[in-house]
């Protein structure tokens, strides 16, 4: 679980260079929320690309959450990057004024998807490739919205733990105030990711680690000490999540099929 | 003797770029006067090929690509990885390792142990090698391994009971583990696996690894040469591109032979009886 913070910024920043250049990009685009994932990325970004080569879109759903937007635009500006704020209020609200729904998690998810909608048009206006912000935790228990905030052309910082992108930041200087942040997907006021999740990210973290990294069993597990419903918890939200890791299957009908036996590298001629 | 270890970035599925560079590299090493050049596994193609394996294969005897490495390489031996397809045995596809010298390809290696679990799936796409023999080489009796097999400790004995003062090891390993002090984790496995192959075979031990990044997998570098007492003479930075190269002198193999018997020692005799029997047993 520990992890050697200089080595993962050499080699992220070399990922994040190396990746743009081999597809003809010189620029990143990312979504800052004020929260701790997307903060190491600019980060790590601004480090790879040089400051001026990166623009962080702030998008908050009206105003909200004012504390995060001052601490996005705050870190962009000690960054030196280049910022931009987009309320997506009234695109998000133009579509629930058109189809009502009292279900919040709807509405989070349609906010993921718009901003997505806006880094994807953004990118395509700047020349700019998408910085996923993801981390290892959410995507192994799905906690995050299917082409929302999971969408992105490179992710950094896919294999890294919650516990270590923290770490990660604090050795990269991140302002201590959103370090010690409480984790929140930010969809709605109140909402934490600890409280929805249902787990501690210290606890969901380290079971994560003995049974993924490990490759260690249930009972293993279990054994080490952690609570048999926490652990089968965590359990059921890795396996019902595959479907966020991966392209969707396709019938297979032929003798060479795109995603069974069609299988050529990501970085093919570079 | 001058070794020189190019750990470089092929350019994934592009020969045509690849040997441009192997061209350059072969040019400054000879005006360095390095009498032996090596570069990484599957160094003319790329590793991550998947698909790509039938449109990569050269046939080293008949290829252009190799005609233009033999006179680059002039007056120097050279070690390339490469994807092998011999006109006699049409629609197999090796993942090998060629020994140049004096014009001539005075030796290929077939990998044997092709990994395939996790990220590695090189089963799928090659035909296992299935020999382990040291050839003479300009400088004195040589192995050649690729990458996995230097990790199969049998092969490295093999190598030693076949005669080889020098195992040269090209490899494409991709780094995992960032929890050490330095580097990836895994580049101490191959440090070990060097200093512990050099001291027990008493034999130079060249590892030369490649740097660069395909589809997220970093490879991790460390490229690195062990003497016959099992000291570390070089070791190239972690990641990054480097030429490392290192005088070696070929002498110290029988000055370390003096002191230490095991090559005299041997008994490849009762290892062949054991192995047979062994072998024999399986399914009893």
């Amino acid at each position: 679980m520990k992890i050697n913070p200089a080595f993962v910024e050499k080699v992220l920043t070399r990922f994040i260079r190396d990746e743009l250049k081999k597809f003809g990009f010189s620029k990143g685009i990312l979504g800052l929320s004020g929260g701790l994932d997307s903060a190491v990325c600019a980060v790590l970004a601004a480090r790879a690309l040089g400051p001026k080569n990166v623009l962080a879109l702030i998008m908050p759903y009206g105003a909200g959450f004012p504390s995060d937007i001052k601490d996005a635009a705050g870190l962009a500006r000690s960054l030196g990057i280049r910022k931009k704020t987009i309320d997506i209020a009234p695109q998000v609200d133009a579509y629930f004024l058109r189809f009502p729904t009292k279900f919040r998690v709807l509405k989070g998810n349609k906010m993921a998807r718009e901003r997505m909608s806006i880094l994807y048009d953004f990118s395509a206006r700047e020349k700019a490739l998408i910085l996923g912000t993801s981390n290892k935790t959410e995507l192994l228990i799905g906690y995050g919205t299917i082409h929302g905030d999971m969408a992105c052309a490179i992710n950094p910082m896919g294999d890294l733990f919650k516990t270590q992108v923290r770490e990660l930041g604090a050795y990269l200087g991140v302002p201590g105030r959103i370090i010690n942040k409480e984790p929140t997907a930010g969809l709605w006021p109140g909402q934490t990711d600890e409280g929805e999740i249902g787990v501690p990210y210290a606890e969901l973290d380290a079971v994560l680690f003995e049974l993924v990294d490990q490759r260690r069993s249930r009972n293993e597990v279990i054994a080490d000490g952690f609570k048999a419903e926490v652990v089968d918890r965590i359990i059921s939200l890795i396996k019902c999540s595959e479907f966020k890791r991966r392209m969707p299957p396709i019938a297979k009908i032929s003798s060479r099929t795109v995603g069974h036996d069609f299988l050529y590298p990501y970085d093919w001629g570079k | 003797m001058k070794a020189v270890i190019v750990q470089m970035a092929p350019c994934l599925g592009d020969i045509k770029a690849n040997l441009d560079r192997h061209l350059e590299f072969l040019d400054r090493a000879r005006k360095d006067k390095a009498d032996l050049v090596v570069f990484p596994e599957l160094s003319l193609t790329g590793y991550s090929l998947k698909d790509l394996v039938p449109d990569a294969a050269l046939d080293a005897a008949r290829s252009p690509v190799f005609k233009e490495l033999l006179a680059a390489g002039r007056g120097m031996s050279v070690v390339v990885g490469f994807v092998e397809e011999r006109g006699d045995e049409r629609g197999l596809f090796y993942n090998s390792a060629a020994f140049l010298a004096n014009r001539k390809i005075l030796h290929v290696h077939r990998k044997v142990f092709l990994p395939t679990f996790g990220i590695f799936e090189e089963g799928k796409f090659f035909a296992g090698g299935r020999d382990f023999t040291p050839f003479q080489a300009p400088f004195g009796k040589t192995g050649l391994l690729i990458c996995r097999d230097f990790l199969q400790y049998g092969s490295s004995y093999l190598l030693f009971a076949g005669g080889a003062e020098v195992m040269i090891v090209i490899s494409a390993a991709p780094g995992r583990g960032v929890a050490g002090p330095a580097g990836f984790e895994t580049s101490r496995m191959w440090e070990l696996m060097g200093e512990a192959m050099s001291y027990f075979s008493t034999a130079f031990v060249l590892y030369c690894n490649r740097a660069g990044a395909e589809d997220g997998l970093f490879f991790a570098g460390g490229s690195f040469i062990y003497s016959p007492k099992g000291e570390r003479l070089a070791r190239a930075s972690d990641l990054d591109e480097e030429v490392l190269s290192c005088d070696l002198d070929l002498e110290l193999v029988r000055q370390v032979r003096k002191k230490w018997t095991f090559k005299r020692d041997e008994r490849p005799e009762i290892i062949l009886h054991s192995l047979e029997r062994i072998v024999r047993r399986y399914e009893d």
